[in-house]
């Protein structure tokens, strides 16, 4: 345990360091832009990144992951702020972490199994999309020289990385930004610059209650908020926790990673910082550049806050077109484009879970909702699917006068009434035998149908027998100790 | 089926400069035992790829392409190390043969030394393994950075080779009284191959020589009846350096203790016992429990 800790500290020093630097330079402006989204001081997600990452870094689950504040949470954040302020929001914040808190203990995060893979992608082109729009306030009404500006600023990006050594020593969007900003400083140009949008921080932040009454009707007030940001928090973070396990193909522990999400959450509250989480983008640049441990969530919280103590006059000029630029690359980015092309190839039903999380969640800004409706429409669509695999073979015998349906598959809520339907009730005999130790009733709905089919029969004036009920309903505990043994599984889904 | 066609002297190989000294200890042991060997090579992934780009930019695709990357470069380096392992194998298993051992197994698996140790637990009679594997290779001092776990991690008795193999003919046990240094009083007093060596030290260390020559005289009639030469020595003080000096005086080949007798934090605070007598000595170890 010691020497595990010690190598998830320390086993990759010059990666982890190197690494940490270049998602710092990455994180500012994504920092400063999420402030914006939430409608606060850009100090406020700046110390919210510093709080979380270095917290995470020691308290996480996932070594290697980069957590901070993200726009994910900041959406969740707006009302909130523009009807209550500022305390409101540091107040929903410590208690968005208390709940994953809770959630870690709770195991919820067993619960990320039910999100599927089109659900993913629908959270991931959603979020995408809001960062896209959270842009658009800056490009709209605005002079010709911030399309230019912004235009200017993407051309570095995407271009500068060609460029022979340097392109892949400096980060291009450092590059854009530095290029923008002197550009602008020195021709004198009238554009918004980071300045304009609210304080940035000059000292370290400190340890401060944040200054509301403690009383029920802020409870009430904030809960809401709380509920979904730790929920969108949680979501993020597995998921990209996920992600970066599948990446440098090792585990992580997600129970961990709930309650250290939590305890970051609260750190940043503490310290005047915005609720935040995981962030996927974050966190694959840093694998790409190199970083693996834990040191290097703890250096990008670091050199991030001495780079915005430090550098804050610098960061004051900085024109927001430069950031939009930045914005824009993370969005594109983000976005999952050759999931548009899958929509032709892949089965309708994944696209429809897909583009519905998408619609509910730039609906409502909230990912939650988006993440709740992609995995009910899933369900439904696993559900119908199933109810498929089932069908009656019948048989007379003359002889006897008797009728014999054997069932064979799934029977549940949704397949119980074409059960039913599949019975002949016109046909008058004298016996009815049904055998149904091939069919598995997966609840009451079907054991319903069965008790309804065989009234149905007898009120025909059949006698109706029924074969192979036992072994039918094993299928109808809520838990059967089988998980684990095979030959029991076999013994309940094979052919008996 | 018996007990002993499950259970192995598991030797484990990296290709550090120990890895022949191991082999062969490995044969020694199994020509002098009734178990047979199985060599075990286990393929280490660090994760921490080589390529490593600082662009810092978010681009489409982003994880798909750096997946791709990563698990080629990890294929090759897999790859190499997969018949690395097979060469050293091959070469172990040629020369158990020559020594006229029929039933050895050969085995790689992917993952650390110590999750190998854990998975194979109940199939090991005793594992041999180097006091520095191959990231240490050329440092004098000091013990693999895997060791120390691993010796917490096993139930099961370790050799540690420290030195070129030579067939042993002094054998010294530290005694202290406690359960496991009378077990390996048991195993001495058992093993036919006792007989054959030159000579058993049997050493205790204690803090005033009376109590100290109690435990010899305990340690000497538990051997008495075994037919072999057994020279009790009592002794006091500081027992790293009293027990490493009297290794180098008297040509001890290998050492008998009990491991870790303190819990994990007395070991992590102040250093273990064993911990440093590994350091210290360039003695073979075999550590019971």
């Amino acid at each position: 345990m010691l020497l595990s800790a010690k190598q998830d500290w320390l086993g990759n020093i010059r990666g982890d360091i190197l690494a940490g630097i270049v998602v710092a330079i990455a994180l500012v402006p994504e920092a400063i832009a999420f402030s914006i989204i939430a409608g606060v001081d850009p100090k406020i997600g700046l110390y919210a990144s510093f709080a979380i990452a270095v917290i995470i870094a020691i308290v996480g689950g996932r070594a290697g992951m980069i957590s901070a504040a993200t726009a994910a949470t900041a959406l969740l954040m707006v009302t909130l702020v523009k009807d209550y302020g500022l305390q409101y929001l540091l107040v929903a914040t410590i208690l968005a972490g208390v709940l994953q808190i809770v959630a870690g203990y709770l195991n919820l995060h067993k619960f990320m199994s039910f999100v599927s893979k089109s659900v993913m992608t629908g959270f991931l082109n959603a979020l995408a999309i809001l960062i896209f729009m959270a842009q658009l306030p800056e490009l709209i009404n605005v002079t010709w020289h911030v399309y230019a500006l912004t235009a200017a600023g993407l051309g570095i990006i995407y271009l500068f990385p060609y460029l022979p050594v340097v392109g892949k020593i400096l980060p291009s969007p450092l590059i854009n930004i530095i290029a923008l900003t002197a550009f602008v400083y020195f021709l004198g140009i009238d554009v918004r610059t980071i300045g304009d949008m609210g304080e940035l921080p000059d000292t370290l932040p400190i340890f401060l209650w944040p200054d509301v009454p403690l009383n029920f009707e802020t409870l009430q007030i904030v809960l809401p908020y709380s509920l979904s940001i730790a929920v969108v928090g949680l979501l993020e973070s597995l998921m990209t926790a996920n992600v970066i396990d599948e990446l440098t193909d090792t585990t992580s522990d997600k129970k961990r990673e709930c309650k250290g999400q939590g305890i970051a959450n609260i750190g940043s509250g503490l310290m005047g910082g915005m609720a935040g989480c995981a962030m996927i983008g974050q966190s694959i640049i840093n694998v790409k550049s190199g970083g693996r441990g834990r040191l290097s969530a703890m250096t990008a919280g670091v050199v991030l806050l001495i780079l915005v103590v430090f550098l804050s006059d610098i960061l004051k000029i900085v024109p927001m077109a430069a950031l939009v630029a930045v914005m824009i690359m993370v969005s594109i980015g983000t976005f999952n484009w050759t999931s548009l092309l899958e929509l032709k190839t892949n089965p309708k039903s994944a696209s429809i879970v897909m583009i519905s999380t998408v619609v509910v969640v730039v609906w409502t800004h909230n990912l939650a909702f988006g993440v709740f409706t992609g995995i009910l429409i899933g369900a439904l669509f696993m559900a119908q699917r199933l109810s498929q695999f089932m069908y009656i073979e019948s048989d007379y015998d003359e002889a006897t006068d008797t009728r014999s349906y054997n069932v064979v598959g799934q029977i549940f809520f949704n397949s119980s009434d074409k059960f039913i339907n599949l019975f002949d009730y016109k046909e008058a005999i004298d016996k009815v035998v049904i055998d149904v130790h091939r069919a598995h009733f997966w609840d009451i709905t079907a054991v319903a149908a069965l008790d309804k089919v065989v009234i149905k029969l007898r009120r025909e004036g059949a006698d109706v027998s029924i074969i192979g009920l036992n072994e039918a309903s094993e299928t109808l505990l809520d838990k059967f100790a089988v998980h684990d043994k095979p030959e029991e599984i076999e013994k309940i889904m094979g052919g008996h | 089926m018996t007990a002993t066609d499950k259970v192995f002297i598991l030797a484990c190989l990296d290709g550090s400069e120990l890895s022949n000294a191991v082999i062969e200890q490995a044969i020694f042991l199994a020509k002098n035992s009734q178990f047979p060997i199985k060599f075990l090579h286990t393929i280490e992934h660090s994760h921490n790829s080589k390529q490593v780009h600082h662009e810092g930019t978010i681009t489409p695709n982003m994880t798909e392409n750096l997946l791709n990357d990563l698990s080629n470069e990890e294929r090759i380096q897999s790859k190499q190390l997969i018949a690395d392992g097979k060469t050293l194998l091959n070469n172990a298993t040629q020369k158990a043969e020559k020594a006229g051992l029929s039933n050895t197994i050969a085995k790689q698996r992917h993952g650390s030394l110590l999750e190998a140790l854990q998975d194979l637990e109940q199939e090991i009679a005793v594992v041999i393994l180097g006091a520095k594997g191959e990231d240490h290779h050329g440092e004098k001092k000091g013990l693999g950075s895997q060791l120390e776990q691993a010796i917490r991690v096993s139930h099961k008795p370790l050799l540690i080779v420290k030195k070129p193999f030579v067939a042993p003919q002094n054998l010294m046990l530290a005694y202290n009284g406690s359960p496991t240094s009378k077990k390996a009083l048991d195993l001495i007093r058992q093993n036919d191959f006792s007989t054959q060596l030159a000579n058993i030290h049997i050493i205790s260390v204690e803090k005033n020589i009376e109590a100290a020559q109690l435990l010899i005289d305990e340690a000497t009639k538990v051997l008495s009846s075994a037919n072999c030469i057994v020279k009790g020595q009592a002794m006091t003080g500081e027992p790293v350096q009293v027990l490493t000096e009297y290794q180098q005086q008297h040509n001890i080949d290998l050492t008998l203790m009990g491991s870790f007798s303190h819990g994990k934090i007395h070991g992590f605070m102040f250093g273990s016992f064993t911990t440093q007598m590994l350091l210290e000595s360039a003695n073979n170890f075999l550590l019971l429990r």
